[in-house]
């Protein structure tokens, strides 16, 4: 029998190996949903773990994952002791999430609600089509972060590589360190003072002192908000 | 979408059943076929080549028209040529041959013969693909057994030409020996390119565009690029959407371009490289957490050697 273990009172044990992902997922559900903690051992990079979660227990995955972990949750916390590959909590719409390594392509990608935290560094498309929420990268941000933002933020501790906030709606994108470049129809503000507070707040809750950066705040130029033929240039990408 | 992997190993081990391991972790990229690519102990003299009959009851014929033309091109046999047991309609045939005066050639002189196409032909280089995945076309044709230095794989998903073997990755590059490609994209200017390396000669087995990608980088490298130039001139020159590794008788080139959509995972480890579309690939090799390097921006471009660092080539 390979079904979970129960270590202490709320503990709860799950070995992923090269086990069916629906089933070691019911059993990472049915533990969070009931408010438990369950530990991940071997995740060896699988994709889709722990998806859709909903309740308020936690998982712990000893080792990298693959794909599209936490994606689609309402719910739940996770904690990966290693890195993570592409989606990293894509759709997410509550809950948290937290990547103790660097984390592939489009953390957070159209989350609506909830907080990533990266600790590392995160791949590109960071943040892509988010419509709320919050997602902290302590390192840097790969290039196009922030791509057609509906809305939340992104927040870089570290260096943007390039293209950021190519095309943003209303979300935002902070960074503490340098921008290499900025997307198109994005801009540069000098965020209030009532936001930086409000940052500072976010990122002090996740255990990271955010106070006397220089915070540079991408926002869209909003030229791309309604077609003008004149502009046509801009709309073609390449 | 495809995946694809590739593998160095400086103890010039057991590659082909690293490789077999890489791509059937991957079989959901693509089920339709799957190629391997292992460059297998280097010869001084002579070349291995692997071929495609359509046509396996035409198999004696075809080897006998084979040894024929080697005769013709001042080459013959080293040892009977040998083939699968896989009782399909087509077969993979398998043979040792000395010198050629003329490798495009004796290419050409071969694959006028009905049916038949060769997958590859170099001093270390040998092509296997067929239609299934990769534990199938291992089952049918022993990749796991083979030993090598390095070694690359394709599992396919057909979206720009037919199933079958010949459409499969990887591809040779016709007839520049140990060179082939594995590739993940597509070309959009591929019949551009086509055209011009016709008029120049080339000639091309396949109605594929990573096919285009081995001979065009073949032909910058005998126009006296090296393998990172011809890479790096890649990514101006090919237009489209591609991670792809390219294959040499000294290691795996790899380029990304400028879009840099298609993922690529690889391990650097004292045994060796492994490099992989999605990096639970790379785990079935490396069990225990280690580090991964995601090659996840634009215009990047690699080289592995085969050997190991710090040993001459």
């Amino acid at each position: 029998m390979t079904g979970p273990v129960a270590q202490a009172l709320d503990v709860v044990t799950v070995k992923a190996g090269d086990r069916p992902i629906r089933e070691v997922n019911a059993e990472i559900r049915a533990a969070v949903s009931a408010g438990q903690r369950v530990e991940v051992l071997s995740p060896l990079s699988r994709h889709n773990l722990a998806v859709g979660l909903t309740g308020t227990g936690e998982v712990i995955f000893k080792g990298s994952v693959g794909y599209y972990c936490g994606g689609l949750s309402d719910g739940g916390s996770i904690v990966v002791e290693g890195n993570s590959g592409w989606g990293t909590g894509e759709g997410l719409a509550s809950g948290t999430i937290t990547v103790q390594g660097n984390a592939g392509m489009s953390v957070g990608a159209a989350m609506r609600g909830g907080n990533i935290h990266v600790r590392g560094n995160a791949g590109p498309r960071c943040g892509v089509a988010q419509k709320a929420g919050a997602i902290v990268v302590e390192g840097n941000v790969g290039y196009s972060t922030g791509f057609m933002g509906h809305g939340g933020r992104v927040i870089c501790l570290g260096d943007a590589i390039g293209s950021v906030g190519d095309s943003l709606w209303e979300g935002t994108v902070w960074v503490a360190g340098e921008i290499h470049t900025l997307g198109i129809d994005a801009k540069v503000v000098t965020p209030a003072a009532d936001e930086v507070a409000e940052v500072e707040a976010l990122l002090a809750g996740l255990g990271v002192d955010g106070s006397g950066r220089d915070w540079k705040q991408v926002v869209s130029g909003q030229k791309l908000w309604y077609f003008e033929a004149r502009d046509a240039k801009k709309w073609l990408m390449i | 979408m495809c995946g694809i992997s590739g593998r160095v190993r400086y103890d010039s081990g057991t590659v082909g059943s690293d490789i077999v391991e890489l791509a059937a972790c991957m079989r959901h990229r693509g089920p339709d076929s799957t190629g391997f690519a292992v460059y297998g102990p280097r010869r001084e003299r002579g070349y291995v080549v692997r071929g495609f009959l359509a046509h396996r009851p035409a198999l004696d014929a075809a080897l006998e028209s084979a040894k024929g033309a080697l005769e013709v091109h001042g080459s013959r046999l080293l040892g009977e040529p040998t083939w699968d047991e896989s009782g399909q309609p087509h077969v993979l045939f398998r043979m040792e041959i000395d010198e050629l005066d003329d490798v495009a050639g004796w290419v050409n002189d071969v694959e006028s013969l009905e049916g038949v196409e060769l997958l590859s032909l170099g001093r270390s280089l040998e092509i296997v693909k067929d239609v299934g995945d990769a534990r199938d076309v291992d089952a049918k044709h022993g990749v796991s057994r083979m030993r090598g230095t390095h070694a690359l794989s394709n599992m396919r998903l057909a979206t720009e030409s037919l199933v079958s073997p010949v459409a499969s990755h990887p591809f040779w590059a016709r007839p520049f020996p140990d060179v082939c490609i594995v590739h993940n994209g597509q070309l959009t200017n591929y019949y551009t390119w086509r055209r011009r390396l016709e008029r120049a000669g080339y000639r091309f087995g396949s109605d594929n565009d990573s096919e285009l990608i081995a001979v065009w980088n073949s032909v910058q490298m005998a126009d006296g690029l090296s393998l990172e130039e011809s890479l790096v001139r890649s990514q101006q020159e090919l237009d489209g959407v591609f991670t792809y590794l390219l294959g040499t008788a000294d290691g795996i080139g790899m380029a990304k371009d400028r879009w840099a959509i298609k993922a690529l995972a690889v391990v650097d480890q004292p045994d060796g490289i492994a490099i992989a579309t999605e990096e639970q690939a790379l785990r079935t090799l490396y069990v225990d957490e280690v580090d991964v390097i995601n090659y996840d921006g634009p215009l990047l471009t690699e080289v592995w050697q085969a050997s190991a660092k710090g040993e001459a080539a």
